[in-house]
């Protein structure tokens, strides 16, 4: 599979005959290998020039780009799209006209992220030192939560339902994490107030822009969500998805690095209003991430191995073939 | 829908394939066995390959013999002979409707065989009969559903189909 690229330094990317130079202020001139790159992620001060972004355009690479000192996701370059169905784009943009279909597919959504952070709850239930009766509870919450939601007929409601769970699942934070460094205490975006937020923000940006990726390599056009609405203005669709794998990718991801000491206090900055990661904090959490992306299980319907980010993909397709009428969309489900 | 030669192919081997294709929904373009057929293309057939288009249709070889216009097309194996007859009838059906009158042949190199393929009335018949039931296909509104055959184990669509799971 192709590799994903990760540029932290400052420097200047620039076409050089039919390939993609990087000059770097640390490393020097670097070869970019084009034809195995699925897609570039910014961190550092790139300046990039025109011709080199044709060149990404024309070898389909979407480009995600982050502020370097804060490590805020900015925007993607999401290269003209090579793979047009119009029998797709209709078939989606029908199932967001028509609010009923528009609900039902929110709902499947919301039944995934609950459902999925069920699994990460049932996984550390017995692992954890205190908090089982706590965690016990919430899981049975969820269970009457995912019952209920068959009644939710407003994507308000089904936005309230996962508000509610969501809340709940944070609340166990603590007992799974028991690291008084880093507490949860509450849920802050913009910015983030502690270093537990900052984890879960930086986090969740890289989920949304994983599957933003994984979207262009399906014929589904990422303006058009479900769940979040469109306005056509900003990407939905991988908002809508990523509800369903930030609980086993992001925030799996962040217990194991912190219970491994991997990260610790260090590794945060402090700004005037914001509590952040620090370059090397974000370079420890996207290694880590990239090992989980690539780590494979057994896939049912396939019988054969796929690798984590290949599930995303996978889950675009099921939502593809819902769109196309042919399967009712059930969402992935994790098993273990 | 123009109908194309790699309709039929797909004809007898899935339906939904050609479903999918006709509402222009590719394959998965990373897929290692389309990388591998591409290689294929490119490199072992390129020495002896002289492709002859005409109209919409593409084919490997023409030669005459005497008054007779035979066409070959180079297969890489007989696995999907159905497929390959009736393409290739296509072709003649094709070329007939330009005013030639020519004959196929089968070709597999790596198996060292050839096989005849003429046009008749009848052979005629059967094609209109493919060629409107894929225009059928093509117009349902829903893909028909996957079914596992050996074929999908090669199939580029084949995470498309089974993704469920
Ligand atoms: S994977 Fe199988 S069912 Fe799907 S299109 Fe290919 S051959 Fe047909």
């Amino acid at each position: 599979m192709k590799k994903t690229l990760y540029i932290f330094q400052k420097g200047r990317l620039r076409r050089k005959d039919n390939s993609l130079l990087f000059e770097g202020e640390e490393t020097g001139k670097k070869f970019i290998p084009v034809e195995d790159t699925n897609d570039l992620y910014l961190f550092g001060e790139v300046d990039i020039s025109k011709s080199s972004m044709e060149f990404l355009s024309q070898k389909e690479i979407c480009v995600h780009y982050f502020n370097q000192y804060y490590g805020y996701y900015m925007g993607t370059f999401y290269p003209r799209e090579h793979l047009n169905s119009g029998h797709v784009i209709l078939k989606q943009a029908e199932h967001y006209i028509d609010y009923e279909k528009r609900v039902d597919l929110a709902r499947q959504i919301i039944f995934g992220s609950i459902s999925q952070m069920t699994q990460v709850l049932n996984y550390y239930k017995n692992r954890i030192v205190s908090g089982a009766d706590e965690i016990t509870a919430v899981i049975d919450d969820f269970k009457k939560q995912l019952e209920n939601l068959d009644q939710a007929k407003e994507i308000e409601e089904l936005m309230a339902e996962e508000g509610h769970a969501r809340e709940k699942y944070y609340s166990l934070f603590d007992y799974i994490i028991q690291n008084k460094d880093f507490p949860f205490e509450k849920r802050t975006k913009r910015p983030p107030l502690n270093r537990l937020n900052a984890l879960i923000s930086f986090g969740n940006s890289l989920c949304y822009t994983i599957v933003l990726s994984e979207t262009y390599k399906t014929y589904l056009d990422p303006r058009i969500g479900f769940l979040h609405s469109t306005n056509f203005r900003r990407f939905s669709l991988n908002l809508d998805v990523a509800e369903i794998f930030k609980p086993i990718i992001v925030d799996r991801l962040i217990f194991s690095l912190l219970n491994r000491k991997q990260l610790n206090k260090k590794h945060f900055d402090k700004h005037t209003n914001a509590i952040l990661l620090s370059e090397e904090g974000r370079k420890i959490f996207i290694r880590e991430l990239d090992e989980r992306l690539k780590q494979t299980k057994k896939h049912r319907g396939l019988g054969r191995n796929v690798s984590n980010r290949r599930l995303i993909r996978l889950e675009l397709y099921k939502i593809q073939k819902h769109l196309l009428e042919e399967k009712e969309y059930k969402p992935y489900k994790a098993q273990w | 829908m123009a109908v194309t030669a790699t309709h039929i192919w797909y004809y007898f081997i899935c339906k939904r394939e050609v479903w999918l294709l006709s509402r222009g929904i590719a394959a998965d373009q990373e897929d290692e066995n389309l990388d591998l057929g591409r290689f294929i293309d490119r490199n072992t057939y390129q020495k002896n390959k002289k492709e002859i288009v005409a109209g919409n249709i593409k084919v490997d070889r023409v030669r005459k013999e005497g008054e007779e216009v035979v066409v070959g097309e180079v297969k890489k194996s007989s696995r999907f002979k159905e497929s390959s007859r009736y393409q290739l009838l296509f072709y003649l059906d094709s070329l007939r409707q330009m005013g030639i009158e020519a004959r196929g042949e089968l070709l597999f190199p790596q198996e060292k065989k050839r096989e005849k393929v003429e046009w008749t009335e009848e052979k005629k018949k059967e094609l209109d009969k493919v060629v409107e039931d894929i225009r059928k296909i093509a117009k349902k509104p829903v893909p028909p559903a996957p079914k596992k055959i050996n074929f999908c184990k090669k199939c580029a669509y084949r995470e498309y189909c089974w993704a469920e799971g």
